[in-house]
């Protein structure tokens, strides 16, 4: 039971070698990047979803938690990327329980990196892992191979040109938080505008050394739909009904009775 | 270019499948029932990949007449039959080498009374159908059976409109499927139809 | 063509409306160019708030509706509740990244209200990201043309009669531009006392 069944494997070849294909996975085709800071280290992501050449989420998550501190940014195959976080997540969480300490972000890189490597590439996840913990404040990257890079500052995903021509020009070494937010949304914000792949809204998430994580969900949004200037709604009975048919459902409600605080009367 | 034919009446379901077994350009039999009984009201009818076709049949037969010998001469119903029917082809297709049959399943379901045909594919797609066809026959009897096909017909009218289908296919199908064998399916059991 | 999602066809969608939900699928069963039936439902029932749709190869949406009710039975078994929308969609996601390297061709979609009646829908991909949405999700061979409809016809908040109104137009329009899909149509509005189902008139061509 436990682990990925691989049966269905087989019969898709078969469907394949009848002339079939493979479906088409929803990907982050992506910008993601994280920077440094005096005293801390942020990541930030776009919010698209691509399905092929089809948007397919204006507004999806990329940042996500693997503890309390550490939170990673991925790009890739979607699937893959939610499904790595969340497992590495909840084994991060057993360790540190069974450890009594604090998750390390280089404990969630190697458990990350250990797990891709043993699919070969097959699970198409690129991350960005920050954080901090007991030992300070780290930025790391890891890819779907399971190599991993170590920097001050990082850009993973189709749009991590458009991003790292930005880091480059604006990093500089000790820069305050406020700057490296600053450097860290106008990075994705150039992958939104010059990246396919990648558009929508900003989200960012600051790690501060001796703080609670922030998440800035939404932090930019510089493509707000403008609201529709009229109405599209249709006159009631527009479309023609075949046949209509009801089903009731009975509504529960629950509702706390109190009892007196004398206690209960029990037979002798 | 197996024929298999099968139209769902009033009270009864017809069965109809080609004659002949053909290897390239050999016509190697001409008498071939391509059909076998599951239990007393459920015929399945089948074409496909030589081997596989016969072979699925007839582990299907055995495995449904198993059912009733252990579950006390209950008899599996129309529905009951097709899903594991259709469930055995699902779970086949994910193996090394899946059957490749595809069947129609005639059925008469002695609870309510009603008369079923069942198509059913090798990729484990099944629907309930009032007729069906498989491979290019389909393509031909389609638009024959929309057009003429009312679901209060009686044997008669059936044969009638099975007659015109198979006529259809003696014109335009490229080849002589020998003619067919012809079933019926009702509350009285299974039975063959002279034609 | 080859692509083991558009042998059958078929489309579905599901919306979001003032305290009630929509869902709604077309009827057609085909073997590629041949159209076989005109009464696949590709919308099932979980419980009387929560709905899924299954979309693609018309195996996997009999084959997993059937896990799915499994699945669904041995939960109301274990926990003595229904389960909550998005608890069965995170169920979906993970039955179906199970089979990572080999998918299931099908696109499912959820629709529900949970327990404090709060509308939730969601959409998949085939191997189980699920796409959160406020608005509409929708899957099949008419996905495009459904992205299209939907994204011109949507507006919040609207009451469960004007709600069926534009999911009922996005669907008809949208699977009159795709030959796989159409042949009929049904339409599901889940509000918070009774769920309603409107068989709908369409092209048959």
């Amino acid at each position: 039971m436990a682990g990925l069944s691989f049966d269905n494997f087989q019969r898709n070849k078969f469907l394949v070698s009848k002339g079939f294909g493979q479906p088409m996975a929803t990907s982050t085709g992506t910008t993601i990047v994280g920077c440094k800071f005096n005293g801390g280290v942020i990541i930030a992501a776009d919010t698209r979803a691509t399905a092929g050449s089809i948007v397919a989420d204006k507004n999806c998550e990329k940042l996500h938690r693997l503890s309390p501190k550490i939170w990673c940014a991925g790009a890739g195959t979607a699937a893959d990327t939610e499904m790595v976080t969340q497992l590495i997540a909840s084994n991060l969480e057993l360790h540190s329980l069974s450890q009594r300490r604090q998750p390390r972000v280089i404990t969630a890189l190697t458990l990350l990196k250990q797990h891709l490597f043993k699919y070969q590439g097959h699970l198409g996840a690129y991350l960005i892992v920050a954080g901090n913990d007991p030992t300070g404040a780290h930025l790391m990257s890891v890819q779907a191979h399971g190599s991993t890079d170590i920097g001050e500052y990082q850009s993973l995903g189709s749009g991590s040109l458009a991003a790292m021509a930005v880091l480059e020009t604006g990093w500089k070494p000790n820069m305050t938080k406020e700057e490296a937010m600053k450097l860290c949304a106008d990075a994705i914000e150039s992958g939104i505008w010059n990246d396919l792949g990648s558009g929508s809204n900003v989200d960012l998430c600051v790690m501060e050394v001796g703080k609670d994580a922030e998440l800035h969900r939404n932090y930019l949004t510089p493509n707000v739909r403008s609201e529709k200037l009229k109405s599209y709604k249709f006159d009631r009975g527009t479309t023609a009904v075949l046949r209509s048919s009801i089903h009731d459902v009975l509504d529960v409600e629950e509702t706390v009775i109190t009892f007196g605080n004398d206690a209960m009367e029990v037979d002798a | 270019m197996d024929v298999v034919l099968g139209i769902r009446l009033k009270d009864c379901t017809l069965i109809a499948t080609s004659k002949s077994v053909t290897r390239g350009i050999s016509v190697l039999k001409e008498d071939d029932d391509k059909t076998r009984i599951l239990n007393e009201h459920n015929l399945i009818a089948f074409t496909g990949e030589a081997g596989d076709t016969v072979q699925f049949a007839e582990y299907i037969q055995a495995n449904i007449q198993l059912y009733s010998m252990r579950e006390n001469d209950i008899e599996l119903s129309p529905k009951a039959t097709a899903s594991f029917v259709r469930n055995q082809l699902a779970t086949s297709l994910r193996t090394r080498k899946p059957y490749q049959v595809n069947v129609l399943i005639g059925g008469f379901d002695t609870k309510t009374g009603k008369p079923t045909l069942n198509y059913i594919d090798y990729i484990g797609t099944q629907a309930i159908l009032p007729y069906a066809a498989h491979g290019y026959a389909a393509f031909y009897c389609m638009s024959l059976l929309d057009k003429h096909y009312r679901p209060e017909m009686e044997l008669n009218d059936g044969l009638k409109l099975l007659e015109m289908s198979i006529k259809e296919l003696q014109t335009r199908m490229p080849m002589d499927f020998k003619g067919v064998i012809v079933k019926v399916i009702d509350k009285e059991g299974i039975r063959k139809i002279d034609v | 063509m080859s692509d083991p999602s558009s042998i059958n066809g078929g489309s579905a969608l599901a919306m979001v409306g003032k305290d009630c939900v929509a869902i709604a699928c077309d009827l057609r069963l085909g073997s590629q160019s041949l159209g076989l039936a005109n009464n696949f439902e590709k919308i099932f029932k979980i419980n009387d708030k929560v709905m899924m749709g299954l979309t693609g190869l018309a195996s996997d949406v009999t084959t997993l509706h059937e896990l799915f009710r499994f699945k669904n039975n041995l939960y109301e078994l274990r926990e003595e509740r229904k389960i909550e929308p998005s608890t069965f969609a995170n169920l979906v996601s993970s039955t179906l990244y199970e089979k990572r390297f080999g998918p299931w061709f099908t696109g499912p979609l959820v629709a529900g209200l949970d327990k404090h009646n709060k509308p939730f829908i969601c959409g998949f991909d085939s191997i189980g990201c699920i796409d959160y949405a406020k608005d509409f999700v929708v899957s099949g061979t008419a996905s495009d043309q459904l992205y299209g409809m939907c994204e011109g016809l949507y507006q919040p908040n609207l009451e469960p009669e004007d709600l069926f109104e534009t999911i009922s137009q996005s669907l008809l329009n949208a699977v009159d531009r795709d030959t796989l899909s159409g042949w009929g149509a049904i339409v599901y509005i889940i509000t918070k006392d009774k769920v309603i189902k409107k068989v709908l008139r369409t092209r048959q061509d």
